[in-house]
Order: C-alpha cells, then structure tokens, then sequence
C-alpha cells in the first residue's frame, strides 16, 4: 500500500467519524431537552416536600411517600380510573366508526372531497370555541358531569382524525388484495373482515392507541364538562394547585403516574405504526 | 370454458378520462387473448371491466353468452392474476389456495385434493405452510397462478404477471403458462406490454392505444400485415425501420424518394400506390429484409450507407446504418457479421418487401411480400373499431 492510497484512506476514515459524530451530537442535545424534564420530574417526586423547592438541588433520601399520599390523601385513583373509562370507551366506540367512514371514503368516495373535509373541519377550530355550545348542548341534554357524556366529547375530537388516519390505511396494497379476494368469490363485507381488516390491523391498531393517548391527555374539554365525580386525570392534576401554592412534589408523583401508562403503550405504538405504514411491502 | 365479446364497451374515468373508447373484441371459448399495448393504452382496464373490478360505462360485456354487465365479480367465475400478485399477507401459502374454495363451500377432501394436484403441477408443494413474505418472487408468481388455476375458473385474467420476474424466469414462464393453457384449454386474457410476451404467447394478439383496438390477429399475421404504422413499429425488436419518403418517379409512382436514397418500385407492385402518387408516404422496412450480401433473387436494391454502430447480440448483430438525409435504418445480421462505426458499405434492400403507410392516418397502403395490398378486413378495424 502506497502512503498515498494510505493518506487517502485515512482521510475518508475522518470524514466517516464526523459524519457519524455530528447526526449523534444533534440527537443527544434532542433527547437532553427530551429527557432531562423527565428525569427532574422523577427526581423531584421521590423526594420530601421540602428538598422538592430547593435550588440548587439536594439529594435527599429517595421515598414513594409522594405516590402514598396522592393515592390515599386525594381521589387520585377515581381520576385514573375515570381516564381509563373515557379514553378507553371513547376509543373503543370510536374506532368502528371511523373504519366504517374510513372505508366509505376510500371504497366509495362518499361525499367526495367536500366530506372529508367537512369531518375534518371540526379540528381546524380552537377547542374552545367548541366547548361552549358543546357544554349548552350537554346542558339541555343533562350529559354536563358524566362519563358517557365526556366520552362523546372526547369522540368529537378523536373521529374526525381517526378516520382521515385510516383511509390511508384502506387505500394501496389492500385496495388490490380486497379485488383479489372479490375475483376470488368474496363479497365486499367479506373481503372487508377476512382480508382488509387483518392485513390493516396494525394500521387500525396504531390508529386506536393514538386515538387513546389523545383522549387520555385531553384537558379543556374534560375541565368544563366534567364535575367532582368525573374528574380525569389532566384536571385531577390541575386541582393540585391549591390556594396555598403548587404542591410541587405530590404534582409531580400524580404526572408520573399519568404518563405511565403512554409510557407504557409508546413500543406498542411505534411497533403498530410502522407495521401499518409498511403495508405496501407486499412485492 | 366461456368465451367473452365485449360490444361497443366505453368506458370514462370521473367527468371526461377516456380510457377505453367504444371497443369490439371476441375472445373465443378456449383461446389465449393477448391484449397488448403501451402503458396508459386501456388494456388493463379493459382486463378489469371483463373481471368486473371496475364499471362497464356503456356497451355490453358477455361472458359464455350472458351479458354481465352488472354481475358481480364474485360471481363471474373468472380468476385473475395481479402483477403484483395480491397475494393474502397474513395467510399460508396453503390458505391462499384455499381462500376462495372455501368461500365457494368447498368439500374439506377436493379442496385438499385440488391443492395437492395444483401444486404439484406448478411445483410449489414444499411452500404450503410459508407466508407470502417468505417466499421469493418467482414462488410468489407460481402461487398467484396456484391459486387461480385451484379454483377451476371458466377463464383466467392475468394482468402483466411476468413484468416483475427477471428475464430467465420470465422466458421459463411465459413456457410454463403456455403449457398450462395447453393443458386446460380454458380462455386467458393476458394483458402486456411486452411484444415478446405477445408474440410468443398469444394465439391471437389485440394490440391496442389510446383506448382503442388498432388490430386482432394471430401474431405472424399482425407481424407482416401490421394494419398501420403504431403496429408496426412496436412489434418486434428491433422494429420496422419507419421512413419519412415520397413517392416519384415518371409516374408518381415508380420509385420512392427517401432524401438521400431512391428506391425503385416494382412494376407490378405499383397499383395500389397510385392514389398516393407523388405525395408523402411512410415507408416500412423491416431490419431481416436487408442484406449485406447480395442475394440471387434479383429483387433487391444496392445503396450505400455509413455504419453507426454495431451491436452484437451473440446470435445476431444489429447494424445501425445511416442512409443519408437523416435517416437510420437497423439491419439484423448474422452472429457472424462485423464492422467497424464509419465504415462505408453496401446494403441489399428487399424491395418486395416494403411496407407503405400513409402520413398523417399512419394507415397501411401496401403491405410487404407476396400479400400485396391491404386486406380489407384488417383496416376495417381502423374504421369501425371492429369486424
């Protein structure tokens, strides 16, 4: 090997570690903004309620009183389970109906383009300016202070986007497979569950835990429309800023057991996600 | 077995895409039906009106004698292959063979028997537990057609099914479907866009454009009778050499004028020229009709032409030779043959074998060989759309 060939390897060994070495300091400053609040936030619910004010910050002796407190001192538990009830029955009602409109819009172009997005049209609006007459309506309607009527609400906000998700979804690949299956001697329902359905799945899987996590961080419309009994977690967690100030370290035990459960479905989530939108990988 | 007439059949995308326009064409009981064509042509959507996948906007579309029109397409009985071959993901092989039996209420014991003889004829008996995704392209081609031949349809459709093989599979296929439809003697449609494909496969060749049928024939027949100058230049590679000429001459008709070559015109081939006499002709040579020899038969013409390439195929060479006035000409030539880019030599111009069409129609006037002028039957086609 000539010291030039050698030169010139060395040279492009550089360029491959700077290459590899700028996309990686990005990230890590990414994951940092990420991360840290995260972290800080553990850190301060593990603490006592003294050392949680301090700056700088001291490191007390490590202790799960703050997640004690805040399930026997407050209804934190009734909050959890009303954001389990709603986000999982608005969901779970929302996700039939969106693949039904899902599918007529692909299938049939029902409405055409005007109707997609007039079902979209509702999400261009600021929340709040929905919530009003919604609360007038659940008024007349006695829905104000109850689960099923927060239910609908939050399914205001997640059929719209879930059947624009999924048309995506019934449009490509499966599009062929539901002719094959056609040729094959299948009606349209049955192309619909025994081909569309399953290869979609994934799609239709991701679709619904996004639909879930909305439902589950949605705050306005849960602040206004529920009460005492149907507080979800967002205002569970509102309420704890009292007259005397922000319980800072009980907040922060109630915020980490909030986000457990995202935490818990994001893999899931991202597995479903790219399964779904790799469809196409048929060939 | 059904044989397949569509009448008339039109059919518009949303407001105003043509994309099939007022179409004629028997497909007999039994026959292998190539609809051949460059891409946006409507072959493929013509393919997916008869399996009725998409909407018939006018004219009628029989299948064995019943118009079906509005029939649903699961109840046409017609299988058909996809390019991509659309084959069930979250399914076995098996499954996929099975899908559509079942859906039929198949007997458990034929279905199994039907599975085990189909894939034992395409040699796919080892893959019935893999998914789709396991499988190469090749053994998904073969269940694609696994699972249309399983079902015992009265016809079969198959749309480009050999464009995504590579070639040595494609050639062993395009054998093997011909096998196959020795075998059953059922009606197949195959749509392609490969010429190769067409004339090797089809016992009759519908070569189609713009939406509309140009000429059916069997292959041999489109290939020396092309019905216009589109046909002509898209069978065979390489194609008939088209040439911008004039005819002149004493008569207006006694030699063609390519610009920098003439070309006399024999005698007795002259008549059906006459109404073109003096005006502005397209003429067709094709590349195995000129010589670097001079053959014995006294019916060619010596010019002189500068080589611009020479592309050796290993069975054959094609010469790409310059006439002068801009215009090329390829010549197929022997494993044998060799020359050098700029060479001057001669070539040896069959000229019984020149194809005349008009310019602006692009319609044949004088087709080459002993068939003399058009024959009426195929131009018919041009102006009705159909025998």
């Amino acid at each position: 090997m000539t010291a030039n060939v050698r030169g010139t390897m060395r040279k492009r060994g550089r360029w491959k570690f700077l290459s590899w070495l700028l996309p990686h300091s990005i990230l890590v400053v990414f994951s940092a903004v990420i991360l840290l609040p995260l972290l800080w936030l553990l850190r301060v619910a593990l603490t006592d309620k003294s050392t949680a004010y301090k700056i700088p910050p001291e490191w007390g002796q490590a202790s799960l009183d703050n997640f004690i407190e805040i399930f026997t001192g407050y209804p934190f538990f009734s909050y959890f389970l009303n954001s389990v009830t709603v986000a999982l029955g608005a969901t779970v009602i929302a996700l039939p109906l969106a693949v039904g409109m899902a599918y007529a819009f692909a299938r049939y172009n029902t409405g055409g383009l005007s109707l997609r997005l007039f079902v979209l049209s509702s999400q261009m609006l600021p929340p709040v300016i929905l919530v009003l007459p919604l609360f007038t309506l659940f008024l007349k309607a006695s829905l104000i202070n109850t689960l099923p009527g927060l239910i609908l609400a939050h399914m205001t906000l997640s059929l719209p986007f879930l059947a624009w998700l999924l048309v995506a979804f019934f449009d490509g690949e499966v599009a062929t497979l539901e002719q094959a299956a056609r040729t094959d001697g299948a009606t349209r329902f049955q192309a619909l569950v025994r081909i569309t359905l399953p290869v979609a799945a994934p799609g239709i899987l991701a679709a619904g835990l996004l639909a879930f996590l909305l439902s589950w961080n949605e705050f306005l419309y849960a602040l206004i429309l529920s009460g005492p009994h149907t507080n979800t977690l967002p205002v569970g967690l509102s309420s704890f800023q009292t007259h005397r100030g922000v319980d800072i370290a009980l907040l922060s035990a109630a915020t980490i057991c909030a986000i457990l459960p995202a935490m818990v479905l994001l893999p899931f989530l991202r597995r479903y996600l790219i399964r779904g939108l790799s469809l196409g990988a048929l060939k | 077995m059904a044989n397949i007439v569509l009448e008339g059949v039109t059919k518009v995308y949303g407001q105003d895409i043509l994309a099939v326009d007022n179409i004629d064409l028997e497909i007999r009981e039994g026959e292998f039906m190539v609809l051949l064509g460059p891409s946006g042509c409507g072959k493929s959507t013509t393919l997916r009106m008869i399996a009725g996948l998409e909407e018939v906007t006018s004219g009628t579309l029989r299948i064995s004698d019943e118009v079906v029109n509005d029939v649903d397409p699961a109840d046409r009985d017609l299988a058909v292959v996809f390019q991509n071959y659309a084959l069930y993901p979250h399914m076995t092989v098996e499954r996929n063979l099975a899908f559509g039996l079942k859906l039929r209420k198949t007997p458990q014991e034929v279905i199994d028997r039907r599975i085990r003889d189909t894939t034992a004829m395409l040699g796919i008996d080892s893959l019935l537990d893999r998914r789709p995704s396991e499988l190469s392209g090749g053994q998904q081609q073969r269940v694609a057609l696994g699972r249309a031949l399983v079902r015992d349809p009265e016809a079969f459709l198959l749309d480009e099914p050999l464009s995504n093989l590579d070639a040595k599979l494609r050639a062993a296929m395009r054998t093997e479907l011909i096998k196959i439809h020795r075998m059953l003697g059922k009606t197949v449609v195959h749509v392609t866009h490969d010429q190769v494909e067409a004339m090797t496969m089809g016992e009759r060749i519908c070569i189609m454009r713009e939406g509309r049928i140009i000429q059916v024939g069997p292959p041999l027949e489109v290939y020396r009778h092309p019905a216009d100058s589109f046909v002509a230049g898209f069978l065979a590679s390489p194609p008939m050499n088209l040439l911008k000429a004039r005819l002149s001459g004493h008569h207006g008709v006694d030699e063609v004028d390519l610009s920098a070559v003439n070309l006399p015109i024999p005698r007795h081939r002259q008549a059906p020229l006459r109404r073109h006499a003096g005006s502005e002709v397209v003429v067709g040579i094709r590349p195995e009709d000129v010589h670097t020899q001079e053959p014995s038969d006294g019916t060619h013409h010596r010019v002189d032409i500068t080589v611009v390439a020479v592309e050796v195929l290993g069975p054959e060479v094609i010469l790409v030779a310059d006439l002068g006035g801009g215009q090329e000409i390829s010549v197929r030539q022997g494993a044998t043959f060799h020359a050098v880019a700029g060479a001057r030599i001669p070539l040896y111009i069959d000229l019984e074998q020149l194809h005349f069409f008009e310019v602006d129609s692009g319609l044949a006037v004088l087709h080459g060989g002993a068939s003399g002028p058009v024959r009426p039957e195929l131009g018919s086609y041009l102006k009705e759309g159909g025998p």
